[in-house]
């Protein structure tokens, strides 16, 4: 009888965590996907360390310090320590920016955040192989989406267009126009070059 | 209006009976043979359920609580169909609620519309003349609703910047399946209690770009693909058009008593053997 009981409460138990599950999305951001491809369309895995910056509202105050035979160093204080050792300090204001993507590399896709209410986002991608950089504008428009009032809301975003810079891309455009959790490619980047074999 | 006709079917069967009786107790005249004495044959003696047993209207007592003590509840109803005390089919009619605000998103959910589930109940028990039941079901359950969704601060955590969010009136329609298990005890007279576990499955449901049904009136809540729901039911049978006798169906049969030639023996003892319906035979005296 003790076994039989013991059994009941297991299956029990058993039933109850099963029945216990949280249905939020694993990632609590929707992110744009982009997928690399070379000139012609061949998908690829891009050889190159890219980082990925995006400009924010409002601007900020810089500090360049430079010297001769030296490299440029560029800071967000004042830093008297450099003029002291020489550097000429010279301030300016920069539109702010945040790093979304850091030192990817070997990568055949990213995944970058979009802006929910902003019409227009700019990514300035960065290459360690070429001096240049591309910059990479999506307009787009949002909307807010609620899976579980648990998992709070969410935004869905609408590409619209997008345009980009010659340094390194090719052409870029638009795939599937809707960004959401279904990890669709959205944006085809086509690299300058053709993939060898 | 059954018992008069069931008072004057035992009179009927009482002035026959007795009728029957005078008809054996004359005496014979001269030259005259006995006539054959009459019998019944039962052949079925089991007795038969009629077909329809009447109707059942039920209330459920789960839902108002829940609906008082949580986020989301049911007044809820149904009339069913009792057809030989095995299965019933059921109609379920009622109106569901489902107010949210979660605690730590902030987001708020709002329902309010009615709901229906058809479907049938099978009887288990293997004596289905007792007044306990014992019975498994299935419905179908369907929705068509609105709901309303807002968040008081949606806040972009790159960029920076927060709004509110508010959708109003999203029309959904929503289809399910349940599977029923549940009991009911007589209580007193036509006055039942019992309860179900429904095990509840989403078949589909209307997407909207803004948000997914988070509860459905009368499914619960979406959180997973499948559900489980509870009522607690108070039922009156109705016994409207319901047969009370279960005697019908029973197979009976006059029959003349088949005529055999009797030892002279039998004559002399001038005595008249009566089949009675159980089969034993009991002599009767000739007066």
């Amino acid at each position: 009888m003790k076994k039989i009981i013991g059994y009941i409460i297991g299956a029990a138990v058993l039933l109850l965590v099963g029945c216990y599950s949280n249905n939020c999305p694993l990632e609590n951001t929707v992110t744009c996907n982009y997928g690399f491809y070379d000139a012609e369309g061949t998908a690829i895995t891009y050889q190159d360390t890219i980082t990925v910056t995006t400009l924010m509202p409002g601007y900020k105050t810089v500090y360049t310090y430079r010297k001769l035979g030296n490299l440029t160093v560029t800071k967000d204080y004042s830093d008297t320590a450099l003029i002291n050792q020489g550097y000429t300090e010279s301030v300016s204001q920069q539109r702010k920016d945040t790093i979304l993507l850091n030192n990817l590399y070997g990568a055949s896709s990213m995944k970058v955040p979009m802006s929910y209410f902003h019409e227009m986002d700019t990514l300035v991608v960065a290459y360690r192989s070429i001096t240049r950089k591309d910059t990479i504008k999506i307009q787009h428009s949002s909307y807010a989406n609620v899976e579980l009032p648990e998992c709070g809301t969410y935004r869905f975003h609408t590409l619209q267009n997008i345009w980009s810079t010659d340094a390194a891309i090719d052409h870029i455009e638009i795939s599937d126009s809707k960004v959401n959790y279904d990890g669709e490619i959205n944006v085809k980047i086509f690299f300058n070059g053709v993939a060898t074999e | 209006m059954r018992h008069i006709i069931c008072v004057a079917l035992m009179m009927s069967t009482s002035v026959l009976a007795t009728m029957a009786q005078e008809q054996q107790t004359q005496p014979l005249m001269p030259g005259e043979k006995p006539k054959p004495t009459k019998y019944v044959a039962v052949e079925e003696q089991k007795e038969h359920l009629v077909f329809f047993q009447g109707f059942t209207l039920s209330v459920d007592g789960y839902g108002p609580v829940a609906m008082m003590v949580s986020d989301y509840g049911t007044l809820e109803g149904a009339l069913r169909l009792n057809l030989k005390n095995t299965f019933f089919p059921i109609i379920e009619a009622g109106v569901g609620k489902c107010s949210k605000d979660d605690f730590n998103t902030k987001v708020s959910y709002k329902t309010r519309a009615p709901f229906g589930r058809i479907g049938i109940d099978f009887n288990m028990l293997k004596d289905k003349f007792q007044s306990n039941r014992l019975y498994l079901g299935a419905r179908y359950g369907i929705s068509i609703f609105q709901y309303d969704i807002a968040d008081p601060a949606q806040t972009d955590p790159i960029w920076g910047g927060s709004k509110p969010f508010s959708m109003k009136s999203i029309d959904c329609t929503s289809h399910w399946a349940e599977l029923v298990f549940g009991v009911e005890v007589k209580i007193f007279r036509n006055f039942h209690m019992g309860w179900a576990v429904r095990y509840k499955r989403e078949i589909a449901s209307t997407k909207s770009d803004f948000a997914k049904p988070n509860c459905i009136p009368g499914y619960g809540y979406t959180t997973n693909s499948t559900c489980w729901g509870g009522t607690y039911s108070l039922i009156f049978d109705l016994n409207w058009g319901m047969k009370k006798s279960h005697k019908r169906g029973v197979n009976m049969e006059i029959r003349d008593i088949p005529q055999k030639e009797e030892p002279a023996q039998a004559e002399d003892d001038s005595q008249t053997i009566i089949e009675t319906e159980n089969g034993t035979e009991e002599e009767q005296p000739e007066e």
